[in-house]
């Protein structure tokens, strides 16, 4: 932005009341708006942000106005209609219809259909809805004029739009990154309206998603809503740093991660991790050892407030028995424990209270790692999709209030397991998978290294469903007997997702697969920077008879970003775990250890 | 999810129980004086055919017929049960005459092959997670040659000293070759230690007549010496999997085929 543009950014509410004293010499307001915001002019019918987007940005109205859709749009009109499901007798000719160059497209896939338009505004490619009038003529939409913001939620709090927004007409906003937004919260005004919007249309939606809370009334829920205290630990461009950190040795990589609460202080709040990860550890030695990890929905310090609140009044209370850290980034909710003993705790069955384990008095004792069940933190699991939960089953859940990245797993081998009897995997382990940041893989892929052959079929299967090539590797960290390949896990926390420019890699709602619509895909290779893992990879698209497609503006090689895409299209599903003949390989959720632990335990014998 | 070792016993148990259905209905038949080879050789080609689908379902990956591994379980099973109907069906090792005896070794060999390939496929796993590294067999020649080239490129650092010139003996006289050939046909068939370990002690023995500047190059050259090994290692392991799965698949449709001809010669002869 230029200087003009900032100075004209001040006489425009909000920012033209906010006082220049009220941020850093170091970071003042006309630098905050300066390095991170941008005024966009958007045309008619340009889509600003997209259902189910991970955006990282808001946007405030600054004239004009936008258009947000209350009803579900269906993915086509955004340009990016998941593949359909092959028949059988499409999926067999695979075997001979293969194309004779690598990545091969049809135009189809080139250039997106009649229902949307990629064009170049100012400096930026932007997707639009044709005849957006038609298109929300039978929905329910609200209009967002000059000085509205809207898009604060997703981007603050790393979780998916929950609506579309449309320009109507032309319009013109500021869109202000994460964070500019972080920053522009020392403003009391801003903060309070940002918190505000937050309590009001968020925070009681998200202490609904826990399980533990299904049985509270309305009124209880208010309460604790209302003493709730929001707070982030660690940086949320974690991915940026990671590469550095996992070569960290892990006594190293927990003293760096931000303390959000201590061992053996007393207890002061219960903590629910709305997003991220979180190390559970204990002190062991000089060091401290990992025992489990928590992921959104995941409670802290339950066990020993509920221990606190049914001690006998001459008994001291118990300290926490282990610290909790902030793996990359974590947004948490605090409930402060006096309300939790009153609002809470009454309301919770008995059987769903963790067990108080107490660990390693003495700093002299070792303990083998199962004398610490991890398990501990994790007696009342995350609601399941697909389950009822209580009294107010999520399909009576109003839409706002649904999880939207709660999604279901295609498997979920511990699904019949009590919650109780997972979280049994070694701390080495544990510290393996929170230093890889495997933790973040909903669908990631895990060899059995003592049962694979090296037979190289699961390759093979995945060339056959995506045209000759393969969109995973047989390689990729190992610790002990398992290898953890290189193929997109499909992320809880999706940073490959943030900021796609028109929103071509999305997250299908019903099964959590994150794809590439092709068509709209502009091959920007943002996605496949910010993918930690290296698991997008930017390749050049021919025709069918193998020559390259170019741009005609630029003369340049179309690129496309490929992905494992789970053969979301394929009858069998992942051709990769279907093709291995000897129970090697296994799609698996690593958001938390259940899962791993169940599977390796059948393997037991 | 059923842990393996009750899935084992479960589909142990189904296999004695139909082992136990073929022997008392071929007695049955026997006893009202049917022809009871008809009983078992018919089971036998049902289970010839059933046991060479799985090749089928391994290219059909595409197609929702159940994952492969419980395609291979139903195989591993079924070539036990074909076991016991061979033994009803040829109540000898082999039988009589150059044609049915014939498809008497070929249908042995089939089940050697297999209860070899079941064994291998479940210890080889463990062995090459044991020894480091992670090489695909497709790329084997690659990584061969790169481990020759660092070797070549350690040696070229070597200047003209005395000391240097022992060890550049050693390397073209030993070494060199070593990591410019292929590993012989022995060491294919069983793997072993014993040529790292004289190259290794050879290379040790050379210690006293280094300087510290070429120790330290012979130190490298040891580690290249070791890396070699355990990618012939892979190799081999890697090598002999695959080989078992063309001998055994060669060998089954070979099976098939010599007994449909069986078949319709006795179909012909009835």
């Amino acid at each position: 932005m230029t200087d003009a543009d900032v100075n004209w950014l001040r006489t425009r509410s909000p920012f033209a009341a906010m006082r220049e004293a009220t941020f850093t010499s170091a970071m003042p307001l006309q630098g905050i708006l300066r390095n991170d915001c941008r005024i966009r002019r958007c045309q008619s019918g340009e889509i600003v942000v997209r259902e189910g987007d991970y955006g990282n940005s808001a946007f405030l109205v600054l004239s004009g106005s936008v258009r947000v859709s209350l009803d579900h749009l269906p993915p086509e009109h955004l340009g990016r209609k998941p593949p359909p499901r092959m028949r059988w007798r499409d999926a067999v000719a695979q075997l001979w219809n293969r194309p004779r160059v690598a990545e091969a497209r049809g135009p189809e896939a080139v250039t997106p259909d009649a229902t949307t338009r990629i064009e170049t505004v100012d400096d930026r490619q932007a997707i639009f809805l044709q005849d957006f009038p038609a298109a929300l003529a039978h929905r329910r939409t609200l209009a967002m004029g000059p000085g509205e913001l809207f898009g604060e939620v997703a981007a603050m709090y790393r979780s998916p739009q929950t609506a579309t927004v449309i320009a109507e007409g032309e319009a013109t906003l500021v869109e202000i990154r994460w964070q500019g937004l972080r920053l522009l919260r020392r403003d009391k005004n801003f903060a309070d309206q940002l918190e505000r919007h937050y309590r009001a249309h968020w925070l009681v939606a998200h202490l609904r998603e826990t399980p533990l809370l299904r049985f509270l009334p309305e009124d209880a829920v208010a309460r604790l809503a209302e003493a709730t205290e929001l707070r982030s630990f660690g940086r949320m461009e974690w991915n940026a740093e990671f590469q550095r950190n996992r070569k960290l040795p892990a006594a190293e990589q927990i003293r760096q991660e931000p303390l959000i609460a201590a061992e053996g202080t007393p207890p002061t709040d219960l903590v629910l991790v709305r997003a991220g990860f979180a190390r559970v550890s204990h002190h062991h030695g000089a060091g401290d050892r990992t025992t489990a990890y928590l992921g959104k929905g995941h409670l802290f310090g339950l066990a020993e407030i509920a221990a606190n609140a049914r001690r006998s009044p001459e008994a001291a209370p118990i300290p926490l028995q282990h610290s909790l850290r902030a793996i990359g980034f974590v947004d948490t909710l605090h409930l402060p424990v006096e309300v939790v003993a009153e609002h809470l705790l009454p309301y919770v069955r008995q059987s769903e209270l963790p067990p108080l384990s107490l660990p390693a008095h003495s700093a002299a004792t070792v303990q083998p790692s199962a004398s610490v069940p991890s398990s501990d933190r994790r007696a009342v699991p995350r609601d399941k999709p697909g389950e009822a939960s209580g009294p107010l089953p999520k399909h009576q859940l109003p839409k706002h209030q649904l999880p939207k990245h709660q999604l279901p797993n295609s498997k979920r081998p511990d699904s019949k397991r009590p919650a109780s009897k997972s979280g049994e995997l070694s701390t080495g382990m544990l510290e393996f998978l929170v230093q890889e940041r495997l933790t973040n893989g909903r669908q990631a892929l895990v060899i059995d290294l003592h049962r694979c052959t090296r037979c190289d079929d699961c390759v093979r299967a995945c060339a056959t469903t995506h045209g000759g090539n393969p969109r995973m590797a047989r390689s990729g960290p190992r610790h002990d007997r398992l290898q953890f390949a290189e193929a997109c896990m499909h992320c809880v926390d999706p940073v490959c997702m943030i900021g796609c420019p028109t929103g071509a890699i999305v997250r299908d709602e019903a099964s959590g697969t994150v794809y590439i619509s092709e068509p709209i895909c502009i091959g920007c290779g943002g996605c496949a920077a910010a993918c930690p893992y290296d698991h997008i990879q930017m390749v050049e698209i021919r025709d069918l008879r193998g020559r390259g497609y170019r741009d005609e503006a630029t003369g340049l090689p179309i690129l496309k970003a490929t992905k494992c895409d789970l053969c979301q299209s394929q009858p069998s599903g992942p051709a990769c775990q279907a093709a291995c003949p000897h129970d090697a390989l296994v799609r698996i959720d690593l958001s938390e250890p259940g899962p791993l632990d169940a599977w390796l335990g059948r393997r037991a014998g | 999810m059923i842990p393996f070792r009750t899935r084992r016993r479960l589909a142990l148990a189904i296999t004695a129980v139909a082992v136990v259905l073929l022997v008392l209905g071929n007695g049955w038949i026997r006893e009202r004086l049917g022809h009871a080879s008809y009983y078992s050789g018919g089971t036998l080609l049902g289970c010839l055919v059933l046991l060479i689908l799985l090749g089928l379902r391994k290219r059909l990956v595409m197609l929702p017929l159940g994952s492969v591994s419980t395609w291979v379980q139903i195989h591993l099973y079924t070539g036990l049960f074909a076991l016991a109907a061979y033994a009803l069906h040829v109540p000898r090792i082999l039988a009589n005459g150059i044609f049915e005896g014939g498809l008497s070794l070929l249908f042995l060999g089939v089940s050697l092959s297999g209860l070899y390939g079941w064994f291998v496929s479940r210890s080889a796993p463990r062995k090459l997670t044991a020894v480091a590294g992670d090489y695909r067999l497709e790329r084997v020649g690659w990584d061969r040659q790169r481990i020759a080239d660092a070797a070549a490129k350690l040696c070229k650092r070597l200047d003209a000293s005395l000391a240097s010139n022992v060890l550049a003996d050693y390397y073209s006289n030993a070494l060199q070759p070593y990591f410019a050939t292929r590993p012989p046909l022995a060491y294919l068939a069983v793997p072993n230690g014993i040529r790292r370990r004289r190259l290794l002690s050879n290379l040790n023995n050379l210690d006293r007549y280094l300087s510290d500047e070429t120790r330290g190059l012979a130190g490298q050259l040891a580690a290249l010496v070791r890396t070699r090994d355990e990618l012939d290692f892979h190799f081999a392991l890697q090598l002999r999997l695959r080989l078992w799965v063309v001998v055994h698949s060669m060998l089954s449709v070979a099976l098939l085929v010599w007994s449909c001809a069986h078949v319709l010669l006795v179909l012909n002869f009835i």
